[in-house]
């Protein structure tokens, strides 16, 4: 069991050469700097905060490499949070009418009082819409998947029932999230905004926050 | 614009490879390994078979004394946190714990399964299946949503039980509910507590026949009630076995739904009712006990100091609780 779990982290982190990063307009980060850097705050499975780099590659097609790392509010700011990274690439082009696809590598780390939850997923998406210089507007579906997560009961959930088993547990779920992104270039700086619906693989069910969204400020160097 | 797709096609092969991969990890919805087994599922738990289903079910003291029967919150908690009650065996009374239906260690159903008159039904099966004569008193005692459960059938039934202790009911009609959920809830948009509950959704998701990991994220989701800034003011987490997501997602559905009045009736309940609040839960308060208390023509309301929602459940509350609710009971056995 475990070699195919350690073969699923391996992959995942494969394709995760580097970022899902930041919203990006592509029309302005077509030429000049090849890197941005961004901070961002919203809603993702609660309220979070995070920061993004990406990195335009040398390549015949747009290619932009990145990471990013977020984490929710609360007290412990530790004890919960994501990190992405990967690609996405332009595979559309047309005038200002541009198409995108994502492909992510995550881990994302959970604990309360009960249990302490690792995982590892995937997130895969498409974005496309109309791109100028100075602004853009896409729509986007993504699907977050939870490929492998390692459970960790805790005391207090192994105090109270200790026939509790801890472990990788595979598959551990799903969501799709489908939305809207916008942003504003001026110069060398970013302000993006995105903004949608999530719902379970089950495509019924919804998590509590059954929506996403994101304001983020980036600047290009 | 070849070369990108081919990128494309590499990753989005990569990751359907791995989707598709016959994994040899623990099934989330196996039982036992996230939750608990149940009475169905472990057969050397304690129940009994009523009213069409299996529950979970203890007693204490002798059983031809007066019973006791103590109706759990939720819907879908259990009765585990509620089991300082034992102590009114030693003063006299036969306590009856059950987990209700779709809760706790009892057997699980199809959402569909789940009504709020069945829950009602259940309890009547209950006191049916442990009384041993008609002259054999019985006192409720509900705490939160058994405190609702408890009302809902003094309402249809207002004769049969001789006596009633509620604590912390949402509340008898179905918008007295929503304001206390709406307020229970209410954790602060940047707390620890708000983010424990919801964050959790992006690791496990399940589809509403996969039980055991719903109430597997139930149960990380109701530890949040324990957790220093949630206005309901326990000390602590709660004892559970498991927390039934299904029957609480069915139960409170119907409840939006068909918006319950549990009161239509209550002015035929003549007995005086011990209804008790808590000191520290924010949430409740002396003013909304006594709106919802209010629905009863005879009713008795204290304060339980030092306490939060689950005021039986913690040693403080429950030391201050207990001597009322006996003298309550003795001057009504």
């Amino acid at each position: 069991m475990m070699n195919k779990v350690a073969f699923t982290m391996l992959s995942v982190l494969g394709i995760a050469t580097v970022g899902r990063a930041q919203n990006i307009n592509w029309r302005a980060f077509g030429t000049g700097p090849a890197s941005t850097i961004s901070v961002n705050a919203g809603l993702d499975y609660g309220v979070a905060f995070g920061v993004a780099y990406g990195r335009r590659v040398s390549s015949r097609v747009p290619i932009v490499l990145g990471a990013d790392y977020s984490f929710p509010a609360g007290d412990k700011v530790t004890d919960d949070f994501k990190v992405r990274s990967g690609l996405q690439i332009e595979v559309v082009r047309a005038g200002p009418f541009s198409a995108t696809v994502k492909a992510a590598g995550l881990f994302r780390r959970f604990e309360n009082t009960q249990a302490l939850l690792q995982n590892f997923g995937s997130e895969f998406a498409g974005v496309a819409g109309y791109y100028t210089r100075r602004w853009f507007v896409a729509g986007e579906v993504t699907f977050d998947k939870a490929i492998v997560t390692h459970v960790k009961h805790l005391k207090e959930a192994t105090d109270l029932n200790p026939g509790l088993v801890s472990g990788w547990y595979i598959p551990t779920g799903g969501n799709l999230l489908t939305g809207v992104q916008t942003g504003v270039t001026l110069g060398r700086t970013d302000f993006t905004f995105k903004v949608g619906q999530a719902v379970s693989q089950d495509f019924r069910s919804r998590p509590l926050i059954p929506f996403y969204m994101q304001f983020s400020y980036g600047i290009r160097f | 614009m070849k070369l990108s797709m081919h990128l494309f096609a590499t990753i989005a092969a990569t990751a359907f490879g791995l989707s598709a991969c016959d994994y040899d990890g623990y099934e989330p919805n196996d039982p036992a390994r996230l939750v608990p087994r149940t009475v169905d599922e472990d057969q050397t738990l304690p129940s009994i078979n009523v009213n069409g289903t299996q529950l979970h079910a203890e007693t204490f003291g002798d059983p031809q004394n007066p019973i006791l029967l103590v109706l759990h919150g939720g819907p879908g908690s259990d009765y585990r946190s509620l089991l300082n009650c034992k102590a009114f065996a030693d003063r006299g009374y036969f306590v009856v714990f059950y987990d209700q239906r779709g809760s706790g260690l009892s057997q699980r159903h199809p959402k569909s399964f789940y009504t709020l008159k069945t829950h009602e039904d259940d309890v009547g099966a209950v006191i049916r299946y442990y009384r041993r004569s008609p002259a054999q008193k019985v006192f409720l005692l509900g705490h939160s949503w058994g405190g609702m459960l408890a009302t809902a059938y003094v309402n249809s039934y207002p004769t049969v039980v001789n006596g009633l202790i509620i604590g912390e009911a949402g509340g008898f009609v179905w918008k007295d509910v929503e304001d206390y959920v709406s307020r229970s809830r209410d954790f602060g948009l940047l707390s620890e507590a708000l983010n424990n509950a919801t964050y959790v959704d992006q690791f496990f998701t399940g589809r509403m026949n996969q039980h055991q990991i719903l109430d597997y994220k139930f149960a990380l989701l109701t530890s949040s009630d324990g957790a220093k800034d949630s206005p309901v003011g326990n000390e602590w987490s709660l004892p559970f076995w498991r927390n039934g997501a299904v029957v609480f997602d069915a139960l409170y559905n119907l409840g939006e739904k068909q918006q319950p009045d549990w009161t239509t009736n209550l002015a035929q309940f003549r007995v005086r009712v011990l209804f008790v609040y808590s000191q520290n839960n924010r949430a409740y308060g002396e003013a909304h006990a006594r709106r919802v208390s209010g629905a009863f023509p005879n009713v008795q309301l204290e304060r339980i100091n030092d306490a939060g929602h689950d005021m039986l459940s913690f040693p403080r509350g429950f030391a201050n609780f207990f001597p009322l609710a006996l003298t309550y009971l003795n001057g009504l056995r």
